[in-house]
């Protein structure tokens, strides 16, 4: 079977509409959605009724949380004043237009997904404000996967792709207590995989291009796919609606220097 | 010389905290610095006794560097002093009962100085702390499984990992010992990194009030690396035991 499986939307329905294109083209048999399908940018009613009608299974998003519960994520949310009151201004511009059924959709939203031995979550298993970075020490990554009883984890939220082989690992165990024997032990794992499906509608790999992912159940081949599509629509668009222009800059360009997060290992406890 | 006394879960019990302080003192090599790692107060002793032993160390005694545990964050919870309110935590595993016991036996002055301890101490190639980076609800023990003690230590950034949440006493070396890591992005297929590491541990500090008559606490001497899991009977019990490893 070939699933697609895409991610971080963020309100871009040109850029959704351009992957559910390629998503055809390739016979796809399955689509899976790793979240946040609002924010940032300007027709997120439109994005939430396209998965709908689509059936598409999806994760809740750290945005779409948002968007449910309210904005009460801990300052390390925002690397600078600027960018807090930027990220605040696309928060409540999504709370303001969003439909109230699109808001009920979002809380019915689960944190993860589970299909046989692959796992879909939106930013890890611990958390949807957990970045898993390719730079992540392998044994901690390797933890992730492990702890979501999946062979294959799908994550998205960094909105750049990659896939991270994480094989023949070793780990030995040594447990001392008093008045007990030494109990040591010994842990193999052949491979595992961590598979990020970057960003749909707002992507960071450094050109406009969006991108997700193809995989193969039966062979377990990951393609990554980039689609190019008319962003300059989506650009405008995010002016129009008098969102912060700086999110047509970075869209145009597939970058993020601005709103990176300084510490991206933090995990925001709420 | 350097020797660390590090202890956790007083849990209100002064009795069971004056013993442990009493046994430090009859050490052989003089302890040095002193660590509390949490659950000073809980639901059976006197939480602001204990609370204003640690503010008032006798003169000639240690000054305990104390941290954040879990009944912390629940008196925090209950008077609106952190993310989570109304205890629900506590009210799952106590009721009602644990929650009007635990609201009057911590007064607004002992909360404030509650608040204003650490969540934990990075010391030398320690961490010491009530349950992990991850969470002060963080239980690791000798059961927990291998990938995560060792994610814990990753998280933690230390060679050794002092913790008290589950109250036992033990120590578990963790080796790394290989793992290759590929990463291919849109760009290609990067080189293949081995991510093996140094053995490091996770140490279980022990208990001081939350058994009646036996407190368990832990030595540390940084210098030679060498634990020493103490075992103090008091009370009815009375004896002074020690289980070293």
């Amino acid at each position: 079977m070939k699933l697609a499986v895409i991610s971080c939307i963020h309100g871009n329905y040109e850029a959704l509409n351009a992957v559910l294109s390629d998503i055809d083209a390739q016979k796809a048999d399955q689509i899976y959605c790793l979240g946040d399908l609002v924010g940032y940018g300007p027709y997120p009613n439109a994005v939430v009724e396209m998965i709908r009608s689509l059936d598409i299974p999806t994760c809740q998003g750290c945005w779409d949380e948002d968007i449910v519960e309210g904005l009460n994520a801990c300052e390390c949310s925002y690397p600078s004043q600027l960018a807090e009151t930027r990220g605040r201004l696309a928060h409540e511009w999504t709370n303001s237009v969003i439909h109230p059924e699109v808001r009920e959709y979002l809380a019915t939203l689960p944190m993860t997904l589970k299909l046989d031995n692959l796992c879909f979550v939106h930013g890890s298993p611990s958390s949807q404000h957990e970045y898993l970075l390719p730079s992540m020490d392998g044994f901690a990554a390797l933890e992730r996967v492990l702890s979501a009883d999946a062979d294959v984890l799908f994550c998205g939220h960094t909105h750049v792709p990659y896939v991270r082989d994480l094989e023949d690992a070793a780990l030995s165990v040594n447990v001392q207590q008093p008045d007990q024997t030494e109990s040591p032990k010994q842990f193999q794992v052949a491979l595992r995989q961590i598979v990020n499906v970057g960003s749909v509608g707002e992507p960071r790999h450094g050109r406009p291009n969006a991108t997700y992912v193809l995989y193969d159940t039966d062979t377990a081949q990951v393609t990554l796919r980039e689609v190019p599509y008319d962003y300059a629509k989506t650009c405008l668009a995010i002016l129009e609606q008098g969102l912060p222009p700086i999110f047509a800059w970075r869209l145009a360009r597939g970058m993020e220097f601005a709103e990176r997060a300084d510490d991206p290992t933090h995990v925001c406890e709420r | 010389m350097t020797h660390w006394a590090i202890l956790s879960g007083i849990e209100g019990n002064l009795a069971a905290y004056e013993a442990v302080l009493q046994d430090m003192r009859r050490q052989r090599h003089p302890v040095s610095d002193l660590y509390v790692l949490g659950d000073v107060i809980g639901l059976h002793g006197d939480n602001d006794a204990v609370i204003q032993r640690l503010q008032s160390p006798r003169s000639s005694e240690w000054v305990p560097q104390v941290c954040i545990g879990w009944w912390e964050e629940q008196c925090f919870s209950l008077h609106g002093l952190n993310s989570s309110p109304d205890a629900p935590e506590l009210m799952a595993q106590f009721g009602g009962d644990g929650v009007k016991r635990l609201w009057e036996s911590v007064s607004r002055e002992s909360v404030r100085w509650l608040r204003s301890l650490h969540f934990g101490f990075h010391e030398l190639d320690c961490l010491l702390i009530h349950g992990s980076t991850v969470s002060y609800a963080d239980e690791l023990t000798p059961d927990t499984p291998a990938i995560q003690l060792c994610d814990r230590l990753v998280r933690a950034d230390a060679n050794h990992l002092f913790c008290g949440r589950s109250g036992q006493t033990f120590e578990c070396w963790v080796t790394p010992t290989r793992l290759r890591s590929t990463v291919t992005t849109l760009d290609g297929v990067q080189d293949p990194q081995d991510q093996g590491k140094t053995p490091r541990r996770v140490v279980g500090i022990g208990s001081v009030g939350r058994i009646p008559g036996q407190a368990t606490y832990t030595l540390y001497n940084p210098e030679s690396d060498r634990l020493n899991f103490r075992t103090v009977n008091y009370g009815k019990a009375k004896g002074f035991g020690a289980t070293i490893a």
